[in-house]
């Protein structure tokens, strides 16, 4: 683990004994039970683990919009209590683009929100669909994309404020799976371009391998890191790793994992 | 299909019934006195609306349906609003209000006669009534429609109370709503000229059952005609300004 200094940096990430109690119909149920973890800024950290374990609770509390009943989760080395999109930025399941707004309107609504004049919000919104590969875009409805075009947008409208952390729920879990390795590739450029620091959840094993410096394993309800797991591929990630002896290795202790925990 | 052939169509089926309108009565397939021609129909239609008379009574009708409109749909809204934001109220009203909303508001006239008398508030009450509850309804149905991950994007942009509303909740609402103003005008209309058929002593649902009731066969199609125009007219008001707002829709 890094230091804790270095942890202070702009981009770090760092969940301190966060346990969190949801209140079910049958009285309440262990979401999350002591979970501590440190990301170092501009790493590419993957959460996964069984439905329901609580790794989306998890990532919403790193966003803020969601606070946890005990532990505190920092950023930049400053606790997160609300949703600060200067400093995180959130990429949902179902890319969540309003279908009343453009391509280009979508990816200015976090700049809208903070009045910025029209002019620079155009021009950023502009850059970003650039950066993910939708130039000449900017005026299609969301109805008009497909799948994965709308997951582009989404990603442009959670890097638009340029915050040095992105936050990612699942974010290809609709797609389908060409459509997913195609975004898994493009993220994985997007990534190497901004330099961001990046927390995605997904419960594809191969997904979290294929796109990670780090895997944290998380144990069913309540959720628990149960393994971390370094992966030492070499960057860039090509399609033909995932046919190598280390590729399989290690998707097969994060299933052992999981296996074992269920 | 083009859109042009639609067009042609429709135009086609509305030319076939106009012109069996004209030709059945004057060549005596119909009994003229039952269904007079389209052209003397007409003609009755622009008499009627030269006399101050019956202008008055149309005035007075108009005046009934936008005022009761004017405060069934505020406080429609508001209420159905309330039930959509609170989950107790939603649980314990909205199935009452379903109930509610399946009764024919007809039955309650003679009652509201008996309170209200037969005087245009009695007509604003009762096209309030006619109207309140598919108000409240449509107005809970817009606000389940805003999807929750909208409004979670929108706080994790950082956005207010104020901005969630004009960014988020009145775009989402907005189609649903128009959606229901349109409904519930329809049912505001019905509403104000049923209780006028029913007593009354002026407006032209007044008019519609004199005319009936005296076998004034001509001015009682001309005035069907003219109220049936108006109920399109308010309606594809609505309708032009509920495409032009969602144009985003598929």
């Amino acid at each position: 683990m890094a230091s804790v200094t270095a942890l202070r940096e702009r981009g770090s990430v760092e969940v301190q004994d966060v346990s969190h109690v949801y209140a079910g119909p049958g009285g309440e149920v262990p979401a999350l039970a002591g979970i501590s973890l440190a990301v170092a800024p501009g790493r590419f950290v993957v959460v996964v683990g069984p439905s329901g374990c609580g790794k989306s609770s998890l990532l919403m509390m790193m966003a803020g919009l969601r606070r946890p009943m005990a532990g505190t989760v920092l950023c930049d080395g400053r606790p997160i209590l609300d949703p600060d999109p200067d400093r995180v930025g959130v990429v949902f399941q179902d890319a969540s683009l309003f279908p009343w707004l453009t391509a280009a309107d979508n990816v200015e609504f976090p700049l809208a929100i903070r009045r910025l004049p029209r002019e620079e919000r155009r021009r950023r919104a502009a850059e970003m669909l650039r950066l993910v590969g939708l130039e000449g875009f900017d005026g299609r409805y969301p109805h008009e994309l497909s799948g994965g075009m709308k997951q582009r947008v989404s990603i442009a409208r959670g890097l638009v404020q340029d915050p040095p952390v992105l936050l990612m729920d699942e974010p290809f879990a609709a797609l389908d799976e060409q459509t997913r390795m195609t975004m898994g590739q493009e993220l994985l450029r997007i990534w190497s371009q901004t330099k961001k620091t990046v927390v995605f959840v997904t419960h594809s094993l191969t997904e979290a391998v294929y796109l990670a410096d780090e895997v944290l394993v998380m144990s069913p309800r309540p959720g628990r890191i149960i393994d971390r797991i370094e992966v030492a591929l070499a960057r860039p990630r090509t399609y033909e790793m995932m046919a190598s002896d280390a590729f399989g290795r290690l998707r097969d202790r994060i299933w052992r994992q999981i296996r074992s925990a269920a | 299909m083009s859109r042009i052939g639609l067009v042609l169509a429709r135009s086609a089926v509305v030319a076939a019934f106009l012109a069996a309108w004209e030709v059945l009565p004057r060549i005596g397939a119909v009994n003229a006195r039952l269904l007079p021609p389209l052209s003397t129909t007409a003609a009755m239609l622009v008499d009627i609306l030269g006399r101050p008379a019956t202008t008055g009574d149309l005035l007075t009708t108009i005046g009934e349906i936008l005022v009761a409109f004017a405060l069934a749909v505020p406080v429609g809204a508001a209420i159905g609003m309330l039930v959509a934001e609170n989950d107790y109220a939603g649980r314990v009203l909205k199935p009452l209000f379903f109930f509610v909303l399946s009764i024919p508001k007809s039955i309650f006239l003679p009652l509201m006669i008996l309170a209200l008398g037969i005087g245009f508030w009695q007509k604003v009450a009762f096209g309030i009534f006619s109207t309140i509850f598919i108000l409240i309804m449509g107005a809970t149905a817009a606000v389940e429609s805003v999807r929750a991950d909208h409004l979670l994007v929108a706080r994790a942009c950082g956005a207010g109370r104020l901005q969630t509303v004009a960014r988020v909740y009145v775009p989402s609402m907005l189609p649903v709503l128009l959606e229901t103003l349109r409904i519930a005008m329809i049912f505001n209309f019905t509403g104000v000229i049923l209780a006028e058929m029913y007593a009354s002593r002026t407006g032209i649902g007044h008019l519609i059952a004199n005319w009936g009731e005296d076998f004034m066969m001509p001015q009682l199609y001309a005035s069907v005609l003219l109220v049936a125009l108006l109920a399109i007219a308010c309606n594809e008001t609505i309708r032009w300004l509920e495409t032009r707002l969602s144009a985003w829709r598929a």
